[in-house]
């Protein structure tokens, strides 16, 4: 939308608290030296999964069997197997070593942030303790954003990105709940605003136009264009 | 035949036709953009636009919604990780990766290009081979459905990448999730914890814009904004090595969608799939796919787009849709006073040549609009990631939203978000889960109604000829890479301080070296 | 896991998800708006007792975009607006899910309002039946049936059953597959066992495939995968008039013009007659005037051109029975179904 932005954007200062960065330092304290956040080791992951397995297993041998025609495979058949065989996946994770997350991915991984090659950034996981270095390298730069908490391009306010993330997920909740009460439009708006604004975004003008504009084209656009009705909330139309 | 197809072209380039292509077309673009809003929705909307026209215009008009919206989809999947028609869920596997490594432009006009190349494979397809292909598709019984769904599968043993482990648990759970519903065979209901709201199980793209489109954002604000795709733009334009790399993938991809597509039983999404892993275990350079190849979006765009024309065979031919949006088509046909059927070609040629025409025309359009409009389109990535964050997830929401009305399925796409972005950060490959998610539901089910129909014995699996050809190429297919995942883990065990020699074999090999210094 | 004995807490309300509750508050929220303008039950009833609907007319459509509801609701709503009928707008609002019990819901927590109707057909009989939904027929309306259409008993045309006592004779003698559209209880398995079942054959030892919808079915039968299949008589007319397929008979009580050349299971002395039927539903609570307004505007409806046109080019057979003939049929049905179910050892 604005190209101009853009410069700025990646390569922006990643991290408004703490001035000079303080890499990482509240955030890297659990799992094995430079583990990323939310990243589990192996035998974590595969206890819980054993755990979800065990359950999964439960809620399928609950699955009654179908007596009143004569089936050859039951309902139950394939949810009991697949528990087993996640069960047994689960066993072989917990015996699998937990890949340590060497500082040989985290730098390509900041050039990336800059728009260089993320090369193994696809589908398949992307790398690991990318958050580590990155603060460090661009630190300096937030110490020049005024007060503490809107450095442009930044995203979030707050120290740990985990928190940032739980936020995240909870202004989504937030969304989902008032999307009936408060229609389509408002809930939407409310959404839009509030988040870019936290997200960082300080052209105010645009952020509004934003927040008021997209509700109201995609709510046009459904009910009008296509027949499908949104809820509209206390607005009249 | 030529001169039906003649007496189509006829029909399909009266400037009223033509306008019709070209609304249909244009509609079908911006609503698979959208994500989630599908040509589902779109054409059963649509429906009373088509009252009074003429039904050869409506039916050509509705059609190009239908195959452009297939089009448009690829465009979200690979600037945004948000797959807009669940047949191109595939592309974004490495278009989204190519787009964050700067090449956007690349991606997205590989993604036309493909498209393209994919109808017109299609439509050949359809001219050449349309009656005879009737027979081709009833040949496929639950127990041929079955095989063809085990082929897939196969696939996430080559779809896992570096953990195999991790990329079974994957398909597993995507298993899972498929089966959560009232179980078509026997009405039981399953895994729904008494919740109405899950008891016709759990849409597939709401399961993908999650897992894919949300992860994605709670990603890049875990990592404060870095990661996303990058701002700049490298020119759409395709030099002739780059070409020549992708034109086999596309090619093969296109016959076999096509073909697969023809299939009432499997559409545009498993034939992207189907063409994807294919891809993926016959290339030289495949480690790479799911990492940026142009060749991981050249094949499903091709096969999606080649399965789109072909799902019209047992719609026109037989009168069978193949897909949601097929049935939908079939009911507008009925309501324009069309019986589709074996007798269409006899009966109503102009309508089914006309129809064909257009498609041809209507893929040429698609593509020359399109190219032009890829900057305009890839300036999306400029956005400020603070204004795209929330809007990637105002889109998510409207479009799972558009399809099930209800806050519900609102609340699935959140926690399918959060366990995508715990998969991410955990290397947990999301890819598998999607196949297991759309193949394992339809496996199951064909094995049941094959074993009903056989009274119990498994032996029809291997002893009807076509369905034992497929089981023999999934296991054939599976061979090269568990040789390949065993030998790595071994040679990873003996020799870890090989890693700093392995590093030297060059980038495509990336996944060999994580391998080698995991173990 | 399965509540076939105890469906839902069965007190209408406790079973509404946290979402449905919201909407609920919400709705009690613009309620005052709406209200103030409008009168206690909206609507205006004049002196000699007749209503008339004062806000927009809400058709719910308790599955997604495209299905037979789907079309239903919008074809009955685009010809009240374009005939004139209504002076109000009448809007569709889909409610996917659950066979329909999410729909029903939604419909029944709106009890008393004259401005939401739903469409509805035999699944709001078969799904309470399941136990998968809280809600049957006789927690809402009838306001009217509007048309019908009948199942047909397909095999290939080349197949050496020629009648449906072949089929018969071939099902008890466990030579045959019959595929369907739907699963187990539902509608193609309950008109197949039904009518089995009316022959003196053994209903419960039919083998019967359920496949997603008439067409796959079909589609089966033609590949030579089952030996027989049962669809709707509307989803098997091009593929009977082209000769492909060959109905063994068709459940209407009268033999169908569409399908001349197709016996009535009657004709062939089996006392069968299945309908799928399709209708019109408010939730409950109506007013007598407000039940009388939309039996006239449903009636007036089906004669006008466009309707008649419309339903039979999608394989309708006008049907129109009004509120009272119309509840009365339901009942009927459902023990008949009640029936079948238990021969078959469904129920």
């Amino acid at each position: 939308m604005t190209p101009r932005e853009s410069g700025s954007e990646g390569a922006a200062p990643l991290r408004p608290l703490g001035g000079s960065g303080a890499p990482g330092a509240p955030v890297r304290s659990e799992g094995s030296g430079n583990r990323r956040t939310f990243g589990f080791s192996n035998r974590t992951v595969a206890v819980a999964l054993a755990v979800f397995a065990l359950g999964y297993l439960v809620l399928a041998f609950q699955v009654p069997e179908y007596t009143a025609v004569n089936v050859p495979v039951q309902p139950g058949t394939l949810p009991r197997w697949l528990g087993a065989v996640l069960l047994v996946l689960a066993v072989l994770l917990f015996f699998q070593r937990t890949p340590d997350a060497t500082d040989d991915e985290a730098a390509p991984e900041d050039e990336a942030a800059d728009g260089g090659t993320a090369p193994r950034d696809g589908s398949d996981g992307d790398g690991p303790g990318a958050e580590d270095g990155g603060p460090a390298a661009t630190g300096k730069g937030a110490a020049s954003a005024p007060g503490c908490a809107t450095g442009t391009g930044a995203l979030g306010r707050l120290r740990d990105p985990r928190l940032e993330v739980a936020l995240f997920v909870a202004a989504l909740i937030v969304y989902v709940a008032l999307f009936e009460p408060l229609g389509f439009i408002l809930s939407t708006a409310l959404y839009l605003g509030s988040t870019t604004v936290y997200l960082g975004y300080r052209r105010h003008v645009a952020t509004a136009a934003v927040a008021v504009g997209v509700p109201l084209v995609l709510y046009l656009a459904m009910s009008e264009g296509l027949g499908v009705v949104l809820p509209s909330g206390p607005l009249p139309f | 035949m030529l001169d039906q197809l003649v007496q189509g072209f006829a029909v399909a380039v009266t400037p009223q036709n033509l306008l019709f292509v070209l609304i249909g077309v244009l509609a079908g673009t911006v609503i698979g953009i959208l994500p989630g809003l599908g040509p589902m929705s779109a054409i059963a909307l649509m429906i009373p636009i088509a009252y009074g026209m003429d039904p050869t215009s409506a039916i050509i008009m509705l059609a190009g919604v239908y195959y452009g919206a297939i089009f448009g989809g690829s465009t979200s999947s690979i600037l945004l990780n948000a797959p807009g028609v669940a047949g191109t869920v595939a592309t974004s596997f490495d278009g989204y990766p190519m787009a964050r490594q700067g090449k956007a432009g690349k991606a997205l006009a590989i993604a036309a290009l493909s498209s393209f190349t994919g109808g017109t494979i299609g439509v050949v397809g359809l001219m050449m081979i349309a009656p005879s292909l009737a027979s081709f598709a009833v040949s496929f019984g639950p127990t041929e459905y079955f095989a063809l769904m085990v082929l897939g599968l196969t696939a996430v043993v080559s779809l896992a990448g570096r953990d195999l482990v991790k990329g079974l648990v994957s398909a597993v759970v995507g298993v899972m999730v498929a089966l959560v519903g009232i179980d078509s065979q026997t009405a039981i209901t399953r895994f729904t914890f008494d919740l109405p709201e899950l008891f016709e199980g759990v849409e597939f793209l709401i399961v993908a814009l999650g897992v894919f489109a949300l992860a994605e954002v709670l990603v890049m604000l875990n990592r404060r904004g870095r990661g996303g795709a990058r701002g700049g733009v490298t020119s759409l334009r395709l030099s002739g090595r780059e070409l020549a790399r992708i034109t086999p993938p596309t090619l093969r991809s296109g016959v076999l969608g096509f073909f697969t597509g023809v299939l009432p039983g499997a559409g545009a999404t498993v034939a992207s799939f189907l063409s994807y892993s294919t891809e993926k275990r016959i290339a030289k350079d495949g480690a790479t796919f799911g990492r940026g190849n142009p060749k991981g979006v050249a094949a499903p765009e091709s096969a999606n787009n080649a399965a789109a024309v072909g799902s019209f065979v047992p719609l026109m031919t037989l009168g069978v849709p193949g897909s949601g949006t097929t049935a939908i088509l079939l009911g507008a046909l009925l309501v324009l006073g069309v019986q589709p059927g074996p007798l269409m070609l006899t009966d109503n040629p102009d309508m089914f040549w006309g129809l064909v025409a257009s498609m041809y025309i209507g893929s040429a359009v698609l593509l020359v609009l399109n190219l032009p409009l890829i900057p305009v389109f890839a300036k999306v990535l400029k956005t400020p990631k603070a204004v795209l964050i929330p809007l990637v997830v105002v889109f998510c929401v409207v479009g799972v939203y558009g399809l099930s009305f209800s806050v519900f399925d609102l609340g699935l796409l959140t926690a399918f978000g959060v366990v995508g972005f715990l998969m991410r950060q955990n290397d947990f490959p999301a890819a598998p889960m999607i196949l297991g998610l759309i193949l394992g539901g339809l496996m199951e089910k064909s094995m049941r109604q094959a074993l009903q129909i056989s009274g119990g014995d498994w032996s029809v699996f291997v002893t009807e000829p076509i369905s034992a050809a497929l089981v023999a190429l999934a296991v054939l297919s599976m061979v090269p890479s568990l040789v390949r995942a065993v030998r790595e883990r071994v040679a990873g065990r003996s020799a870890a301080g090989v890693a700093a020699a392995s590093a030297g074999r060059g980038a495509e090999e990336d996944s060999d070296r994580a391998e080698s210094l995991r173990s | 896991m399965r509540r076939i004995t105890s469906p839902f807490p069965s007190r209408p309300g406790t079973g509404l998800t946290r979402a449905r509750a919201l909407r609920l508050a919400a709705a009690a929220a613009v309620l005052p708006l709406a209200v103030a303008a409008c009168g206690e039950s909206g609507g205006t009833t004049d002196a000699d007792g007749a209503w008339e609907p004062n806000r927009p007319i809400e058709i719910t459509a308790p599955a997604a975009t495209g299905g037979g509801w789907d079309t239903l609701a919008r074809t009955s709503a685009r010809l009240l607006e374009s005939e004139g009928l209504v002076d109000q707008s009448v809007q569709v609002v889909n409610k996917p899910g659950a066979g329909g019990a999410i729909g029903w819901a939604y419909v029944a927590g709106r009890e008393a309002d004259p401005h939401t109707l739903f469409v509805t057909s035999p699944p709001i009989i078969l799904v309470p039946m399941a136990g998968d939904s809280e809600y049957d027929h006789e927690d809402f309306t009838p306001i009217a049936r509007l048309a019908t259409d009948y199942m047909v008993y397909l095999v290939p045309a080349d197949s050496e059953m020629e009648t449906f006592d072949d089929l018969v004779e071939t099902v008890d003698a466990g030579g045959a597959n019959i595929g369907g559209g739907s699963g187990p209880g539902s509608m193609d398995h309950v008109a197949l066992a039904g009518a089995v079942n009316a022959a003196g054959g053994d209903a419960a030892g039919i083998s019967y495939v359920p496949f997603d919808g008439g067409g796959e079915a079909m589609t089966a039968l033609l590949g030579g995968h089952v030996d027989a299949a049962v669809a709707g008589a509307s989803e098997a007319a091009g593929m009977l008039e082209a000769g492909e397929l060959r109905a063994l008979a068709i459940s209407s009580p009268e033999p169908v013009a569409a399908y001349p050349d197709v016996p009535t299971l009657l004709d062939q002395d089996v006392d069968f007659t299945f309908d799928i039927w399709r209708g019109v539903m408010a939730p409950a609570g109506l007013e007598e005037a407000q039940v009388a307004y939309y039996e006239d505007l449903f009636a007036e409806l089906m004669e006008t051109e466009a309707w008649q046109r419309e339903s039979a080019s999608l394989g309708w057979t006008d049907a129109y029975q009004n509120s009272d003939d119309f509840g009365a049929f339901l009942d009927e049905r459902r023990s008949e179904f009640t029936e079948i179910l238990t021969e078959v050892g469904l129920q």
